[in-house]
């Protein structure tokens, strides 16, 4: 919830950093200070939004118009090693309000906080709030709608979601070597997993005594520029509210084409629980594969998609009741309209179980960074 | 008929005009083509190298290394769209359209990978002032190098100059 303080409060401080922001230059185009060396810090400020319309069937999320998030991303060398990053969202809701009925307003969110020691390139040490590195999707558009091609995430992967942690709060190492062209990044974490919500992070500590540790390895090879492929592990015990412990593990890969003739996006997790109590155990599944094309018309400035994904959660699995199965395709065109902006439109099918009624709807969304 | 014979003229002309244009555009594009000059690559001297792979020059240039092996941090330069040395270090190099550049570092600088995205020049000779005094830089810059203060790399082992030379 944010009290309409908070709100003039953030407007405030969007205020003061605006002159700096201004004589930074935005990172999409800086331009050299004539005569001067680095200064520290130097903040920049960007930014993504969007404004989404959305009409299905059956109701499920926002009908009609809504505003989507409103991010405001900052980056910050403090010397020539050590750098911070920060995300901050704003995103509307219908229950952030106070009051019964909960009046409409917007989340505030703190959605990443990075403070970041640069080694070399074999070895980078970081502490703070990330997305959770263990699904591409999750670290390549983090809330940047304007980066991603489609209008929505793959539902493994949906903001507020609970199938995949999508925040992690400790610390991290990573880097990379060649490996003979193979280009072998690596990323190695430990930090406070799931709270007793478990769409939720431990940002004010842990909840349990067992940190989460997650292990992450790609390659991105010389030979085959514009191939990314690689896999995660992520573990954790979560507590659930009336101290039922769960020991989580979770195993997940991808494989990604950046080229956008075509553009190809992969990705599969499983995820393993084991009740501490009864010992039973529960697999849940799921993956998504996307693809893209830029169309060689209009300035390139048209890309259709298609996105199948598939949720197969184990029906006693006690941590991921009431989470639905998924079957769903997405078939979309995104427009640039212009370097920094895009208009999208997709239609989207679904169908949660073999009982249930196929869904479906359409949607259409305005997009920018700033 | 006198429009009929118009008509045919002016076809006849056309055909003229494009089988003009044809030769032209063949023998005269090989020379322009030769007279484009190498695009150097030129770091400041501090940088312990001379030699560069064009792959590892591509990893600086898209920001996948950050740093030479003496430890100290790449400082990019960039030219402003249209140069033709952005336009070559786009294409060529980095294998990617404007547009997907564009996108490349704005998703670098987003996912936190760097909080240092590529400088932009407007001249060569602004790229050559900025790289002479800035420890770690790297420009492309059309050859003859006209500045002083910096180190021109060899790619894959060849000097701009030399026949194999892969930048132009």
């Amino acid at each position: 919830m944010i009290p309409a303080r908070l709100v003039r409060a953030c407007i405030a401080l969007a205020v003061l950093l605006a002159p700096s922001a201004a004589s930074a230059q935005m990172a999409h185009d800086q331009q050299p200070p004539p005569g001067e060396q680095a200064q520290y810090p130097s903040l920049k400020l960007s930014g993504f939004a969007d404004i989404n319309f959305a009409d299905t069937k059956t109701r499920e999320g926002p009908q009609g118009f809504s505003l989507g998030q409103f991010t405001l991303h900052l980056a910050s060398a403090l010397s020539p090693r050590v750098t911070f990053f920060g995300e901050l969202s704003f995103t509307a809701r219908a229950d952030a309000g106070t009051g019964s009925p909960p009046a409409t307003g917007f989340n505030a969110e703190v959605e990443r906080l990075i403070l970041r020691f640069d080694q070399s390139d074999r070895f980078k040490v970081s502490f703070g709030r990330y997305h959770t590195p263990i699904n591409w999707w999750n670290t390549a558009y983090h809330h940047g709608s304007w980066l991603q091609t489609t209008i929505s995430r793959p539902e493994m992967i949906q903001f507020g979601g609970r199938l995949l942690p999508v925040h992690f709060i400790g610390g991290l190492v990573e880097g990379a070597v060649p490996a003979g062209g193979l280009n072998l990044n690596y990323k190695g974490g430990i930090g406070n997993g799931r709270g007793a919500v478990i769409s939720r992070g431990g940002d004010a500590g842990d909840n349990n005594g067992s940190r989460a540790y997650l292990a992450n390895g790609f390659v991105k090879p010389d030979r085959i520029f514009g191939l990314e492929a690689g896999a995660a592990v992520y573990g954790d015990t979560i507590t659930l509210t009336g101290d039922r412990d769960f020991g989580e593990r979770i195993v997940s890969g991808y494989v990604v084409w950046h080229k956008e003739t075509p553009e190809i996006l992969a990705e599969v997790a499983a995820v393993r629980h084991e009740e501490a109590a009864t010992g039973l155990v529960t697999w849940s599944n799921a993956y998504y594969i996307q693809a893209a094309y830029r169309l060689p018309v209009w300035r390139d400035a048209l890309k259709p998609y298609f996105r199948f994904e598939h949720i197969d959660i184990d029906a006693a699995d006690a941590v991921f009741i009431g989470l639905p199965n998924q079957d769903g395709s997405t078939v979309g065109l995104r427009y640039d309209v212009a370097p920094f902006a895009a208009v999208k439109g997709e239609y989207r099918t679904w169908r949660r179980a073999s009982t249930i009624p196929r869904n479906h709807g359409g949607f259409f969304q305005v997009c920018f960074t700033f | 008929m006198a429009m009929f014979t118009n008509r045919r003229l002016g076809c006849r002309a056309t055909l003229i005009g494009v089988a003009i244009g044809l030769v032209v555009s063949l023998t005269a594009a090989p020379a322009a083509r030769q007279a484009s000059p190498d695009i150097a690559v030129v770091v400041h001297p501090d940088v312990p190298l001379d030699n560069l792979t064009l792959t590892d020059l591509r990893r600086i240039l898209i920001g996948d290394r950050e740093f030479w092996t003496s430890g100290s941090r790449v400082t990019l330069f960039i030219r402003a769209p249209i140069a033709r040395e952005r336009d070559a270090m786009v294409k060529d190099i980095c294998q990617m359209t404007e547009a997907q550049f564009r996108q490349h570092w704005i998703a670098k600088v987003f996912r936190a990978d760097t909080a240092t995205p590529p400088k932009i020049v407007y001249s060569a000779q602004m790229a050559l002032e900025q790289v002479s005094r800035t420890p770690g830089a790297l420009a492309l810059v059309e050859t003859p190098v006209a500045g002083k203060g910096v180190k021109v790399l060899k790619i894959d082992g060849k000097a701009p100059g030399q026949q194999g030379y892969r930048l132009r």
